[in-house]
């Protein structure tokens, strides 16, 4: 199977500028994505995540080294083809309603007449904004932004999406939302590749991980593997009685076990959150 | 499955054209330029007001003095507005577009670098042509509106005359009145001004590619503007130094466009100087283009 990213030993110094020497933003990265998967780029700020996607988009070039989309070299335009890109914050064209926006940018991608117009309907309606299509967009709140950003990035149906911080600055129903819409992607068959520092949320969507430091890759793995705790198992059990407890550990201690702890399993504020939302009757955040 | 390996993205005014009008459009609906255009048409539409009709026995020069007055008023006003919104609506695309993120948005897709500089360019140029067509249609309307009254009144003289003398005086008037009224060198003096300003565009684009301040774009762009209306007689006087000329020849001579007062005093304007002018500014612009796309292609954003 083609790679959908490949980067050979990509290493990009920034100059500082006035003889204050070059930064070196990202340090020999060799990534690959395989198509069809989700992976996700982490690190702190300044890792060089966003680094590692301009590259690739060539809006940066590399002091050496060399990247590839779908193996055409990431410096001919025509890499760009089946490439889809939600930069981090975005603001886009505040005097432009949504629907203008989208037709904006299908047109750049070649898009006209009924094509563009149904296309742009069920962009907004997969991304939830369909009731807000004729609002400008400096009416519209940060994760509407974020939704229509998504929206522009796959006007074009591309085979391959970047996203640069996809849930940042995005309240956790907006990004459940935007998790759930990555998981649908992925389930048509697109290739997603998404930087973030929220490690909980990443945690949900991606197959694979890379973790970047200081331009470094530092690990490298599937999610499934790198977070599961193989030496240990744990147990959750519902109506046992405080009576039942004692038997339970004797067992566990007979078969040559340790139990290292007991205790009410929690839930996580999150789940918690949107429980709560999800039993307002008037609707769950702003939504349009 | 489509592979990118044997596709092939080619140069296309079609992109050009869409992040032209996208733009424009960016433009109209941001308040300050309608404002900017809007004072400008109120300030011309009132060119007509500022004098009062005296029209006395010996009246006659009077009339063409207010015609040349409301002429040189309004050629003014649309060159001076004509470059506010050159400078300031070009000065702050490319900041904006980093601000806003929407460069990546647009850069990520296939279209070229050039494309977008180009399309840029044009959505500025558009802008100016639409603020100085405008402008032009309010000041003939003024200039008509006042000449009608200039021309009733003499008309009625006319039927008032005494003697065949001041009768012919009268008719020739008029004929004057008119003249100065549907003068065709007042479209070339238009054109020309918009010739210059769609030059004064395209320098302020070339400074905001090299440049991340709205602010700074447009002080540079001022200063090309004024030295550019200093570089005829700065020309003269340093006629014998040649790196003098040299350095010189890199800004563009703008008070070559400027033939408002040859209009207003009636000197004729030969269709052939208009063309050597309009070619003067055309390779210019081409070459400012050029260099802004040269520096843009080169830029990390």
């Amino acid at each position: 199977m083609m790679d959908a990213i490949r980067t050979e030993n990509l290493t990009k110094k920034y100059n500082l500028g006035w003889g204050r020497g070059r930064l070196l933003a990202l340090d020999g990265l060799n990534l690959r994505v395989c198509e069809g998967e989700v992976y996700g780029l982490l690190g702190p700020n300044g890792s060089g995540k966003s680094t590692t996607l301009k590259l690739i988009l060539d809006l940066v070039w590399p002091t050496s080294g060399a990247a590839w989309i779908f193996d055409v070299p990431c410096n001919k335009v025509v890499s760009r083809l089946h490439v889809g890109f939600l930069p981090e914050n975005p603001y886009f064209y505040k005097y432009l309603t949504g629907a203008e926006t989208l037709e904006f940018y299908g047109r750049l991608c070649g898009l006209s007449g009924a094509a563009l117009r149904k296309r742009v309907d069920e962009l907004l309606e997969m991304v939830g904004l369909a009731r807000a299509r004729d609002r400008r967009l400096a009416g519209y709140s940060k994760g509407m932004l974020q939704r229509i950003g998504l929206a522009q990035a796959l006007v074009h149906d591309p085979k391959l999406l970047l996203l640069d911080e996809p849930t940042a600055g995005v309240d956790p129903i907006g990004s459940k939302d935007i998790r759930d819409l990555i998981l649908r992607l992925k389930g048509m068959g697109k290739t997603v590749l998404l930087s973030s520092h929220l490690l909980a949320q990443v945690q949900d969507v991606c197959d694979r991980i890379g973790v970047l430091n200081l331009g470094k890759m530092i690990l490298e793995g599937e999610v499934s593997q790198l977070v599961s705790d193989q030496q240990r198992l744990s147990f959750t059990v519902q109506g046992l009685p405080e009576s039942g407890r004692a038997a339970v550990e004797s067992a566990v201690a007979a078969a040559g076990g340790v139990v290292v702890s007991v205790e009410h399993p929690q839930t996580t504020l999150e789940t918690l959150f949107l429980e709560a939302l999800r039993k307002d009757k008037r609707g769950a955040g702003e939504h349009d | 499955m489509t592979d990118a390996r044997n596709e092939w993205v080619g140069f296309s005014p079609r992109r050009v054209w869409m992040i032209a009008v996208n733009t424009l459009t960016e433009s109209v609906r941001q308040k300050v330029y309608l404002i900017m255009i809007l004072f400008a048409l109120v300030l011309i539409s009132s060119a007509s007001f500022f004098s009062q009709f005296g029209f006395g026995e010996t009246g006659g020069q009077e009339a063409l003095e207010q015609l040349k007055f409301i002429k040189d008023f309004c050629l003014g006003a649309i060159s001076v507005f004509g470059m506010l919104i050159a400078i300031v609506g070009t000065a702050q695309l490319i900041p904006n577009e980093l601000e806003n993120r929407t460069i990546y948005t647009i850069l990520s897709k296939p279209v070229r670098r050039f494309e977008f500089l180009l399309g840029k360019y044009a959505g500025s140029a558009l802008l100016v042509l639409v603020s100085v067509v405008m402008m032009s249609v309010m000041f003939g309307a003024a200039l008509k509106f006042k000449g009608d009254n200039y021309l009733k009144v003499t008309q009625q003289s006319v039927g008032q005359a005494q003697d065949a003398g001041t009768m012919e005086e009268a008719v020739r008037q008029m004929q004057k009145i008119r003249a100065a009224v549907y003068d065709p060198d007042l479209v070339k003096a238009l054109l020309l001004t918009f010739v210059k300003l769609a030059l004064l565009a395209a320098i302020t684009l070339l400074v905001s590619t090299f440049s991340t301040s709205m602010v700074f774009n447009v002080a540079v762009a001022l200063l090309i503007f004024f030295a550019g209306h200093l570089v005829g007689p700065a020309k003269e006087k340093w006629a014998e130094s040649g790196a003098a000329r040299f350095l010189l020849t890199l800004i563009p001579d703008l008070s070559v466009f400027n033939v408002a007062d040859d209009v207003i005093l009636g000197n004729a304007i030969p269709w052939l100087y208009v063309a050597k002018v309009v070619v003067y500014g055309a390779v210019y612009l081409v070459c400012v283009i050029a260099a802004a796309h040269f520096v843009f292609a080169d830029r990390e954003i």
